[in-house]
């Protein structure tokens, strides 16, 4: 049994490598292995990932700092925590954005590591004299703009609707039925919240800016290519059509752990309580699940239940099915979903199926 | 994991109070986690914090009854385990604005090197590549330095660094591990 000093080692050596470049499947495969291998394992790997992910936040120092350029232990502007024991209530920290007070500290001493500079020695520093202090400056108000400029925006679907979303980055969100989505752009991230319904991602490149799509507990991760993502209550579909898509889960509040899954082009994972499940097939036959967005429902050798609900995505006038013996009834063929009348009138011309019209429904019954 | 990690501070605390030998307080932590994570896999704990202590408190106990010598002194420290676990640590909640300031101190206590790379890779968000070539150092260093700068930060940030006081072990897997110095030459 290895040292628990010994598995952060190796914990910390996973998290390094897959932050690094060329992380690949078979690197995945491994280190799910190893994660499976003792909890000891995850635990270590889940703790330094959590402090890793808590790093991220030393952005918000970065903001207005020129580039290259690493800064002085302390200079931050911010005040010192109270001892240990003290109640938050209690600090001293100001109420100001930190980099706004950090001005005053770095223009008066500023010494900082300069990269394109010879290096000679380990701490090779240039001294910069006042004159620095308005390039400080300037360059602080942009960066702060800069830091803050989050982008927003919500966008929504009604029952029927079909939109497609242009971000600034490039990528084209085409919006389903009756979904919601929540896009927050940042510097580090594109992030949006599915909070409703089925989208598809068509992303453009930017590895520096991973593309995440989250959805209640999990999320998919790409960097460029395409993919969709459903909601369905505690469920969740992913179909991969191009590039490599990672989907985990959402390690927020109490985050239950569940492994990460690689999903290849062709796959399409169904997530649930239960884990996930993921079948890899053609990528035609996952565009295929993909028709809607040219307005399309295909089904092949489809319980009848599952086809009506898929159309009821799509439409107010519900389809019900009023027997649940013809539930079970196969089903195939390439519908428009808008047209859930001239699905209904097939059904009753080829199946012992008798339709009851109403206004908001329409009752399916044996015939 | 969160709800668990935000006491690793009062965790660690309690540990080095209540045990008597320092080098096994890294174990005695990761014991701690992997029961907690195991009893949560079957039913969350209504007061993770509350479970996590006595966890701990278990934990001591069995190492106590196990080792074959007992000390007088681990013996009378053993009581003191029965100490309220709300009056050895009140209870933190961290603001945005404290978490940060604790970010930074954690992250301004790394070696210069380690430090170098985790703000090139972190804040400017260069590839790990991309901070090699800058630094003029090999990729696998950056890696080396990105691993270790994670274990750092946990310690630092988690559990203000106890361990690392605690062990000289620590310092010397680090030095044999961690550290790419050796290798700058090489690369």
């Amino acid at each position: 049994m290895a040292s628990s000093r010994q598995i952060e080692l190796v914990a910390s050596a996973w998290l390094a490598r897959r932050d690094g470049n060329g992380w690949s499947a078979h690197d995945q495969l491994q280190l799910d292995a190893w994660l499976q291998e003792a909890i000891a394992h995850r635990v270590a790997y889940l703790r330094l990932d959590a402090a890793w992910r808590q790093s991220d936040r030393l952005k918000a120092l970065g903001a207005g700092m020129p580039a290259g350029r690493v800064p002085e232990r302390g200079a931050w502007g911010l005040t010192p925590l109270p001892e240990s024991h003290a109640t938050p209530s209690a600090s001293g920290i100001d109420a100001g954005p930190p980099v706004r007070s950090a001005a005053t500290d770095r223009s008066g001493s500023s010494s900082r590591t300069m990269y394109g500079a010879p290096k000679s020695g380990p701490r090779r520093r240039l001294r910069y004299a006042a004159g620095l202090a308005l390039a400080v400056l300037a360059s602080l108000t942009w960066g702060w703009r800069h830091y803050t400029a989050v982008e927003q925006s919500s966008y929504r679907t009604a029952i029927g609707g079909l939109q497609d979303v242009s971000l600034p980055d490039g990528s084209v969100i085409t919006l389903s039925s009756d979904s919601r989505i929540l896009v927050t752009l940042s510097r580090n991230e594109r992030h949006i919240d599915l909070q409703q319904g089925e989208a598809f991602f068509k992303v453009a490149k930017d590895p520096g800016r991973p593309f995440v799509v989250s959805a209640g507990d999990r999320r998919a991760i790409a960097v460029g290519t395409r993919y969709d993502v459903r909601r369905d209550a505690a469920d969740l579909r992913v179909i991969v059509t191009q590039g490599v898509v990672r989907l985990e889960p959402d390690n927020g509040p109490g985050g239950r752990s569940q492994p990460t899954t690689l999903l290849p082009a062709g796959s399409i994972a169904l997530a649930s309580d239960a884990g996930v499940v993921v079948s890899s097939d053609s990528v035609q036959q996952a565009e295929e699940l993909l028709n809607w967005r040219s307005g399309f429902v295909s089904f092949h050798d489809t319980p009848l239940a599952s086809a009506v609900a898929e159309f009821n995505r799509y439409n107010v006038r519900k389809i019900v099915i009023g027997d649940a013996s013809i539930g079970t009834l196969r089903v195939g063929g390439n519908f428009r979903w808008s047209n859930a009348d001239s699905f209904v009138r097939l059904l009753e011309l080829g199946f012992p199926v008798r339709a009851v019209r109403g206004k908001d429904t329409i009752v399916l019954k044996r015939r | 994991m969160h709800e668990i990690l935000v006491h690793e501070r009062a965790l660690m605390r309690y540990l080095l109070r209540s045990w008597y030998r320092r080098d096994e307080i890294h174990d005695l932590r990761q014991d701690v986690y992997v029961r907690v994570y195991e009893a949560a896999a079957k039913a969350r704990p209504t007061m993770p914090k509350s479970f996590m202590f006595t966890t701990a408190r278990h934990l001591m106990t069995d190492r106590l009854r196990r080792a074959r010598v007992v000390s007088i002194d681990a013996v009378g420290d053993l009581d003191a385990l029965n100490v309220l676990i709300d009056e050895i640590s009140p209870e933190r909640r961290l603001s945005g604005r404290q978490e940060l300031k604790l970010l930074t101190d954690a992250f301004d206590r790394l070696p210069d090197r380690c430090r170098e790379v985790v703000w090139l890779r972190r804040v400017e968000e260069l590839p790990q590549r991309e901070v090699a070539l800058r630094m003029g150092i090999g990729e696998k260093t950056v890696e080396k330095q990105i691993a270790k700068g994670m274990r750092l930060i946990a310690e630092y940030f988690y559990g203000d660094g106890h361990a690392q006081h605690g062990s000289r072990h620590h310092a010397a897997v680090d030095a044999g591990h961690g550290d790419g110095d050796g290798q700058q030459q090489a690369d």
